[in-house]
């Protein structure tokens, strides 16, 4: 099962992205309630790097701040940083490469975790329901121009924050995916990104996608043309979305095994694994279309 | 005519409330704010007129026998799923697995219906005003099925006996399907099906498709035939 939703707003400006992803994750919440997570993008005017980074895991997660924040400042300029249960929400000026960055911050201690990094891009995400999510981390009060959502309904990796979907590309900034289904020859793909010495955070198969396309664009494809070309190179049943700064879009696999409907009109494209939350997220006429198997979409902001 | 506020209500209230308006004789009943729930306006034996004022979700209409069910927006997956007679119309957009197991009755799809349209389709008439995707009328036994856009990859598959109508373009030809000609009388047929259920749209120049009949039956020498059936 798993239910992904996603939100762009035309105008570029500032809307309550938070609450419309939520809201539509909420409608989604029968269809997995082991996490919930989502991917937001607001433009940040000052442009310096936000990462959200986990804290270990030991259930004392204030004790690493003191060594994370340490360890971005040798790396950077830290301009702000601000605990919020299991999480560091820091905002700071690097020219770091961003491997090296996550990776310095990485070594602050075991299970410490870079969530996400980018210039626009947050992703926060946990165990529990999105209502629990907004309770902690008040989501609904994020104001920005598109965002990806997730409720998951685990089949076959742990259930904890790190297994928690959205995914960001590690290493590649401000790229996120979410994903409903199986990717098939994970381990087969898996093999080959370690052998170029990429690290795996988790044992669940959508974390492939994303570093899949971070590949794709790394060899100078668009964003659309890395979601085609995932169509042969990905194998299995998926619908996932996948969003950058700038573009927003989706992809459903060639049997069309996993439900994806989108709308679009003058103002947004809004796309969800079930038009009820479509519905109960957004008011006014529109029409909900099933993607076709096979069907990619992008849509530039 | 009754109504019914789909908002507040469980969806087991929804379809009860149905029930209870038809039991009192009822043979119109509105439906507010479906806002694509699943499950509604399943099981309805009686011939009353249901309205969705918006989407469905899933398996709406499924496993009835008798009403007319009008949907003003669009349908998710299974739409009218093993329905023995009556009629569904969708304004909009289907899901996948519409008409699936259809024994009777007409199914009405104004937009696009997605993948495997009519699958083991056993009776009755699906129309679609638009494309549909991947593998319809695979299996299909008898009825019809009628696409007026374009239809997607194995288009009538292993079929036993139904009869198929594409307007457009067919993504590629399923498994024992032949295309013929329709004959003057079934010609005079499309055009008043098409000016009764999807008034004021242009007649296309219909192909039909039906089964070879080579897989009714057959040797199990005849290698080829296995190679390509599997």
């Amino acid at each position: 099962m798993c239910g992904i939703a996603g939100y762009l707003d035309k105008g570029g400006g500032k809307v309550e992205v938070g609450r419309l992803v939520l809201r539509m994750l909420e409608a989604l919440g029968s269809r997995g309630p082991d996490s919930a997570g989502v991917a937001l993008y607001a433009e940040r005017p000052g442009g310096e790097l936000v990462l959200r980074v986990k804290l270990g895991e030991d259930g004392r997660p204030e004790m690493y701040v003191p060594r994370v924040v340490e360890q971005a400042g040798k790396a950077g300029q830290v301009r702000q940083a601000q605990q919020t249960a299991e999480y560091l929400w820091l905002t700071l000026d690097s020219r770091e490469e961003p491997r090296q960055l996550e990776r310095a911050i990485e070594s602050a201690g075991p299970g410490v975790e870079v969530v996400s990094m980018g210039r626009q891009l947050e992703i926060i995400k946990q165990v529990g329901s999105p209502q629990n999510l907004d309770a902690t981390y008040a989501i609904s009060r994020f104001m920005g121009s598109h965002g990806l959502g997730h409720t998951r309904l685990s089949t076959e990796s742990r259930i904890d924050l790190s297994h928690s979907q959205p995914f960001w590309a590690h290493g590649y900034p401000d790229l996120a995916v979410v994903h409903n289904g199986h990717i098939c020859n994970y381990h087969k793909l898996r093999r080959i990104y370690e052998q170029q010495g990429h690290r795996f955070y988790t044992e669940n198969d959508s974390e492939i996608i994303g570093m899949y396309l971070a590949g794709r664009l790394g060899e100078g494809l668009s964003l659309r043309q890395a979601m085609d070309a995932s169509m042969g190179d990905l194998d299995g049943s998926f619908s996932y979305l996948a969003a950058t700064p700038g573009e927003f879009g989706f992809a459903k696999d060639p049997f069309a095994f996993k439900p994806l409907l989108y709308a679009e009109t003058e103002g947004f494209v809004a796309v969800a694994t079930e038009e009820i939350a479509l519905r109960a997220a957004l008011g006014g006429e529109y029409e909900a279309r099933e993607a076709q198997a096979g069907e990619v979409r992008v849509w530039q902001r | 005519m009754a109504e019914i506020d789909c908002q507040g209500r469980t969806t087991r209230q929804i379809n009860a409330a149905i029930k209870e308006f038809i039991a009192q004789g009822e043979s119109q009943v509105l439906l507010h704010n479906p806002a694509a729930r699943h499950n509604l306006g399943v099981g309805i034996v009686q011939s009353a007129r249901l309205e969705f004022a918006g989407s469905v979700g899933y398996f709406c209409a499924g496993m009835s026998a008798g009403p007319t069910v009008e949907i003003q927006g669009s349908a998710g997956w299974g739409l009218a799923e093993s329905m023995m007679e009556g009629r569904v119309v969708v304004r909009g957009s289907a899901g996948n697995g519409a008409a699936a197991s259809v024994r009777g009755g007409t199914v009405v799809i104004h937009g696009d219906a997605a993948a495997r349209l009519g699958v083991s389709l056993k009776g009755g008439l699906v129309l679609v005003g638009g494309s549909c995707g991947y593998m319809a009328g695979f299996m299909a036994q008898k009825g019809t099925l009628v696409v007026c856009g374009d239809v997607g990859e194995a288009f009538a598959d292993s079929m036993y006996e139904a009869t198929c109508f594409v307007g457009g373009r067919i993504g590629d030809l399923g498994n024992d399907a032949v295309i013929k000609e329709p004959t003057a009388r079934e010609r005079a047929k499309l055009e008043a099906l098409l000016s009764e259920h999807l008034p004021g749209r242009p007649n296309p120049d219909f192909k039909k498709v039906v089964s070879g009949r080579k897989l009714w039956n057959f040797n199990k020498q005849e290698r080829a035939l296995w190679r390509e059936a599997l």
